[in-house]
């Protein structure tokens, strides 16, 4: 049974080529364009890892990570966040709410992801 | 008659008689002649004195005109400063020395809603929880030089209050505090750092959309690539990496500006520090032909007390100059240095370049500076680097500084204090 990642992220461009790398990387990917549809998706499948972007539209990504705390079935499904920013307080917020991991857009590629994900799930 | 005065002499008998009487004659006229000078002398004195006394009183006439006129003079003097206080388009206020309100200008009552004239001869601590109350911390620091700082008083007022100590020859006589409203400056500031905030994280979006979908086509994840098509590709790639590190020299700048830059600053080793951003450097140095070269302290050092986020970006800063400005061949070496008595540790970059001409070297530090030899060089570059390196410097308490000449090479040093 393939492990299942969920790309909560509203820039279609990085979501197609991230869901790209991990279907060849044998991963079951889907997407969700917003907090809102995500919140909605992590309750459906269940992933076993999620990449969350922060700035979103409706719902954004602090905000996700918050309503995942204070359910008992979802706060431990770990969160590596993708981000365009990277300032040390978002980051140390995210990790108090339970995110594993920060990666700025930038400074990355779609290969380091990949290897972030492994990382965490195998 | 006389008969009888020659009997009487007879009488009297001696001639000697006479002569005791003329020659007291002569005596007593003698004295008169005497006395007769003497005041011949005092009626002399008298005119004389009566000529002075006159002499001193045109003089005295003289001076009382003069101070007449000191007096207006001081009168115009002292209306002037009134008037330039008074009309000073800023608050301003005078303490004598026990920090008495000795003078408050109109402003004061705007800034403050305290009537200048109630406040007159009270001392600061005595206006209880006033708004002036702020001040009296600053007092208490009791300024030697210009002390000026930054204060909130409200949500929509922040002023610049700066202290003057005012000296009479060696002696203290007072403090002058000027209070300007800088609340539209700031509010300007703020935007314009936001401004530049927005748009540093809206331009990086597309910039990594870029980067990720150049790297997965050169990574081969998107189909073959021929080998000229990997060429421009990599030249894209290159081009996007530049942009972005444009991008974040801005961001770095903003967050200075908005005076939250210092993050996680822990006790830690320079080293080590030094050693992960050498690591990147030395291949690219290599590279390039140029031989590089780190010099570690032969002695254990101290731990320091630094953002080491903060510091990386320092040495990335001043290794990047290194290599960049200076010829295959030439060579780049950092070394760092204990100072046990002064109770810091130097860094220095040194390279065998390109140099700073001298009459730029003033503005090295400045934002967006670029040397005019370097722009030939290396068109690649902000001007931002050296700017972000010395706030850091400076944030950790520390200098920055450095040597350099034309076509030799440069130095780079900066200091962290160890205590």
């Amino acid at each position: 049974m393939p492990k299942k990642i969920l790309i909560i992220e509203d820039e279609e461009l990085l979501c197609n080529l991230l869901k790209r790398k991990l279907n060849e990387e044998g991963y079951q990917t889907s997407v969700a364009k917003d907090g809102v549809e995500g919140m909605k998706m992590i309750k459906e499948i269940k992933p076993d890892l999620i990449l969350l972007d922060i700035v979103m539209p409706n719902k954004n990504g602090f905000e996700v990570m918050d309503e995942m705390q204070t359910d008992e079935k979802l706060k431990h499904i770990p969160i590596i966040v993708i981000s365009n920013s990277g300032q040390p307080v978002e980051i140390d917020k995210a990790k108090e709410l339970g995110a594993k991991d920060w990666l700025i857009k930038t400074e990355f590629d779609p290969q380091e992801v990949i290897e972030k994900v492994k990382k965490q799930i195998g | 008659m006389k008969k009888n005065s020659i009997k009487k002499i007879k009488e009297v008998g001696t001639l000697e008689e006479l002569d005791r009487i003329a020659k007291m004659l002569v005596r007593r006229d003698f004295e008169l002649s005497e006395i007769r000078e003497k005041r011949d002398a005092e009626l002399k004195e008298l005119e004389k004195r009566n000529k002075e006394i006159t002499g001193s009183r045109i003089a005295l006439m003289n001076i009382l005109e003069d101070v007449e006129k000191a007096k207006e003079k001081s009168e115009e003097e002292r209306d002037k400063t009134l008037a330039i206080f008074d009309n000073f388009p800023e608050g301003l206020l005078f303490l004598d020395k026990e920090n008495r309100i000795s003078s408050a200008n109109p402003d004061i009552k705007d800034l403050f809603g305290l009537d200048p004239e109630k406040i007159i001869g009270k001392r600061i601590d005595e206006l209880g929880k006033s708004s002036l109350a702020p001040f009296i911390d600053i007092l208490k620091e009791s300024p030697k030089g210009i002390y000026r700082k930054e204060l909130k008083l409200k949500e929509n007022l922040i002023l610049e209050i700066s202290a003057i100590p005012v000296m009479k020859v060696e002696e203290k006589i007072g403090t002058l505090i000027i209070l300007r409203d800088v609340t539209r400056e700031k509010i300007i500031e703020r935007l314009k750092t936001e401004f530049v905030s927005i748009v540093a994280h809206q331009l990086r979006t597309p910039l990594s959309a870029v980067k990720w979908t150049l790297k997965m086509i050169l990574d081969g994840d998107l189909g073959e690539v021929s080998k000229e098509q990997r060429e421009f590709l990599n030249k894209t790639y290159i081009s996007n990496e530049r942009m972005i590190r444009l991008i974040n020299d801005l961001l770095n700048i903003t967050r200075i500006e908005e005076g939250r830059f210092l993050y996680n600053v822990q006790k830690q080793s320079i080293i080590e520090v030094a050693e992960r951003v050498i690591a990147s450097s030395r291949e690219e140095a290599q590279r390039r032909g140029i031989r590089f070269e780190f010099k570690k302290p032969r002695k254990k050092i101290p731990e320091v007390k630094i953002d080491s986020e903060k510091i990386s970006l320092v040495f990335q800063n001043l290794l990047d100059n290194a290599i960049h400005y200076t010829k295959t061949g030439g060579h780049v070496k950092v070394s760092i240095d204990y100072l046990k008595d002064e109770e810091k540790i130097i860094i220095s970059v040194k390279d065998t370049g390109i140099g700073i001409l001298k009459d730029q070297q003033k503005r090295v530090f400045s934002r967006f500076f670029r040397g005019a030899n370097a722009i030939k060089t290396e068109t690649e570059g902000t001007g931002l680097g050296l700017f972000i390196a010395k706030n850091i410097v400076e944030a950790h308490n520390g200098k920055i500084w450095f040597e350099s000449r034309k076509n030799k090479g440069s130095t780079f040093h900066f200091s962290l204090p160890t205590s």
